[in-house]
């Protein structure tokens, strides 16, 4: 009888002691005026990786806004917090890659929780309905790095996106081939693809095809296959079989890793590989493939070794690598989200208010100054996509992502084609 | 023949409509997120109540449900996205497919008995899942976005306002739980027992087992594929990965068990419990990365199956049973 009577009061003290942290947390909170910013990710599921950097991302953005870091040379990072003092409240919320997760994520954040803004969210399929839900909402969504070209054709008012899309990536790769190709009678012809079966994966291959369709390159093998595969020998197999010249790819995470190995497996490479934003642009995953990973391509919107393109980046990722588990640099994605952010209170700061209209119209109107970003500038168009979105395509040689185009922002000669497995 | 027992059951069937209709009405609900978990559970539970027919009454585990909900999906997805016309007439034709689809699988599928009919249901949600991913004509892997169409019920689409949606919610529960209703006090309700409690006796008594049971998969089928259209208009989209996949049949399947197999509020309560787990787990925990709110919820389901394998319903009726034997033992 004792031990329950001891076990109750401790029960009892311990949601005493629950109450008065709610209670404390809860008073310091409201005696600040704070903006509530939402966050969606895939915290869980094939993406949880990606996500949670990309929710770091935002952490490390939102710590360079509310404190006052004047050794960054980023607009606002000087100050505290933004309009005079008020501090960026992260809410974040995890949408496991799921559009119907994503959807009611997002209704949660404006309706419960009161956001004023939602970043997110990674999964082109997932950004679509949870910016759909926001736009109706008539609240600001800022999306970092989905790529689907099809998000910034939707004519939403207030849905704006920083990163390269997968039209303007598979422009620069026809471009860069027929330079190859002028230049370096590298004679490709021919294209291969393979992708994802998702809404990435697919608008991808779909503007790919497009792209090589215009520069009068013949698309001889078309590849699908589902995320998260555990074998992708009759993929692989096929590409072999048709043995094209150039091969663009759209495969995530540990997909881009099983392709790779299945390729060396079976002893083929194209002359060129290039892939999207993929796999490819994981250092960790570039780092564990050691050198199967080099000589392939890719469009790449950061990477350590851009930093005197970037100069401004370096004091930002000093403050990400903190926040990661184990400690990593940005990528080309999770930047793209902290640039979200910082352009969200920047435009905040030029409005000079919180009103939506006002905040709207600067995103509407404003060459806004981006040095973590690799154009330098954020343009909007209408529909919200970033005009100034650029990417370098890099190649990985020694495992070091090395500028290869456009010209005058290379280092280093591309390796085409690319070494053969039994030569590395 | 009604007995009290059907008339008590029927009562407290009302009761719980009559509740439901009245809460948004008396404004006791405190936000649209507690109104969205409200349609989520009126979903989940008729979902798990149309699985219900074949799986719980005719004892038939079928892991396939997804498909005859996915046909519904797209139905009334595309009706809308492919032919500008209103969901109700894609949600009907999409029923009727899912209901001819389901008789045309099972028809084989029935020849095999036990964890082989399980297992080839599994099957059959892969092959249809492959075959809508690389099929333009339904939007393959890109799937199908609404258009913003007018709000209101013609369209079955709201926008800044969950009230129609709850109670259309309402009414797919009522005509759901209601078809099964009528089910069980029909003689069709007693040869489904018949044929789960033992295919061969209730043969040799004359009951036409496959006829019998390819009835139950139709009728479970229609009803599931109602469910999936319901749940495209909700979320604006469908894909397949939204909607033909094993996780989406298993949610068939673990509603129903956890509230209890073969039994008419089974399913209501499962959806009760599991989807407000689900979701406030999530919305309170689930930002803090890691999936621990995935853990905590499947710990719960784990505790539960230990704790009463008859799910939610046997709980209840130990509890009933204890209350009885205390009120005798007084007398």
């Amino acid at each position: 009888m004792k031990r329950l009577f001891i076990g109750r009061t401790m029960v009892a003290k311990l949601f005493l002691t629950l109450f008065l942290v709610a209670l404390l947390t809860g008073g310091a909170v409201a005696a600040e005026k704070v903006i509530k910013i939402g966050t969606l990710f895939p915290l869980t599921g094939p993406c949880a990786l990606a996500g949670q950097r990309c929710q770091s991302a935002v952490e490390t953005a939102v710590e360079v806004i509310n404190n006052s870091h004047p050794e960054i040379k980023v607009p606002g990072a000087a100050a505290e917090g933004v309009l005079g003092g008020m501090k960026f409240v992260l809410v974040h919320a995890d949408h496991q890659g799921k559009p119907d997760v994503a959807k009611s994520e997002a209704e949660r954040l404006i309706d419960q929780e009161g956001v004023y803004a939602i970043i997110g969210s990674y999964n082109s399929s997932c950004t679509k309905p949870a910016s759909f839900v926001a736009e109706r909402k008539q609240k600001l969504f800022v999306c970092g790095c989905s790529s689907s070209a099809a998000l910034t054709k939707r004519d939403l008012n207030r849905f704006f996106r920083l990163a390269p899309t997968d039209e303007t990536e598979s422009l620069e790769f026809v471009e860069f081939i027929k330079y190859l190709n002028e230049t370096k009678s590298a004679g490709i012809e021919t294209v291969g693809l393979i992708y994802e079966n998702t809404e990435f994966g697919k608008h991808a291959a779909e503007e790919g095809k497009a792209a090589a369709g215009v520069a009068g390159l013949k698309v001889i093998a078309d590849v699908a296959f589902n995320p998260g595969a555990t074998n992708l020998n009759s993929e692989v197999q096929t590409l072999k079989a048709a043995d094209p010249d150039a091969v663009f790819g759209a495969c995530l995470g540990g997909d881009y890793t099983l392709w790779v190995r299945t390729m060396k497996q079976m002893d083929w490479l194209p002359d060129v590989a290039l892939n999207y934003c993929t796999g490819y642009q994981d250092p960790i995953i570039a780092k564990q493939l050691e050198s199967d990973g080099d000589f392939f391509m890719g469009g790449t919107g950061y990477s350590p070794e851009f930093a005197e393109l970037m100069p401004a980046v370096a004091a930002v990722e000093k403050i990400y690598m903190t926040k990661t588990d184990p400690s990593v640099p940005f990528d080309s994605d999770c930047i793209q989200e902290a640039i979200a952010t910082l352009i969200l209170a920047q435009a905040m700061e030029l409005a000079g208010t919180t009103d939506y209209d006002a905040v709207l119209k600067v995103f509407n109107e404003t060459e806004f100054d981006s040095p973590m970003s690799l154009g330098g500038m954020v343009v909007f168009a209408p529909g919200g996509q970033n005009l100034k979105a650029m990417s370098i395509l890099t190649q990985l040689q020694g495992g070091s992502y090395k500028k290869i185009y456009p010209l005058d922002l290379a280092d280093t000669e591309p390796v085409v084609p690319m070494t053969d497995w039994g030569s590395r | 023949m009604l007995t009290r027992k059907h008339i008590s059951k029927d009562v407290k069937w009302w009761i719980v409509v009559a509740v439901l209709a009245a809460l948004p009405l008396m404004g006791v609900l405190p936000s649209s997120y507690t109104e969205h978990v409200l349609i989520l559970i009126m979903l989940y539970g008729s979902m798990a109540q149309a699985w219900n027919v074949i799986g719980g009454y005719c004892g038939q585990t079928s892991f396939g449900h997804s498909v005859f909900f996915g046909i519904g999906s797209y139905g009334a997805a595309m009706a809308v996205v492919t032919f500008g016309f209103s969901p109700w007439p894609g949600a009907m034709v999409g029923a009727l497919l899912a209901a001819g689809v389901a008789v045309v699988l099972s028809g084989p599928c029935f020849k095999l008995k036990g964890h082989y009919f399980a297992i080839a249901t599994f099957a059959i949600v892969e092959i249809f899942n492959r075959l809508f991913m690389v099929w333009d004509w339904v939007g393959g892997a890109l799937g199908l976005d609404y258009p913003l169409v007018e709000e209101g019920w013609m369209n079955f689409m709201w926008y800044d306002s969950k009230k129609g949606y709850y109670y259309g919610a309402l009414i797919l529960m009522i005509f759901v739980f209601g078809v099964v209703r009528k089910m069980e006090k029909m003689r069709f309700g007693y040869y489904l027992l018949a044929v789960r409690e033992g295919q061969e006796t209730a043969e040799s008594l004359g009951v036409n087992s496959t006829r019998v049971k390819l009835s139950a998969m139709a009728l479970s089928a229609f009803l599931a594929a109602i469910c999936g259209a319901f749940y495209a208009q909700y979320n604006f989209r469908v894909d397949p990965s939204m909607v033909m996949s094993l996780d989406m049949s298993m949610k068939f399947v673990l509603i129903t068990i956890l509230g209890g197999l073969g039994t008419f509020w089974g399913p209501l309560l499962g959806a009760a419990v599991l989807i407000p787990l689900q979701e406030y787990s999530r919305a309170f925990i689930g930002g803090m990365g890691g999936g621990v709110d995935l853990m905590i919820f499947g710990l719960i389901i784990v505790l539960v199956m230990v704790k009463q394998p008859r799910g939610i319903m046997g709980i209840l009726d130990d509890i009933a049973m204890k209350s009885r034997e205390k009120k005798e033992g007084d007398h």
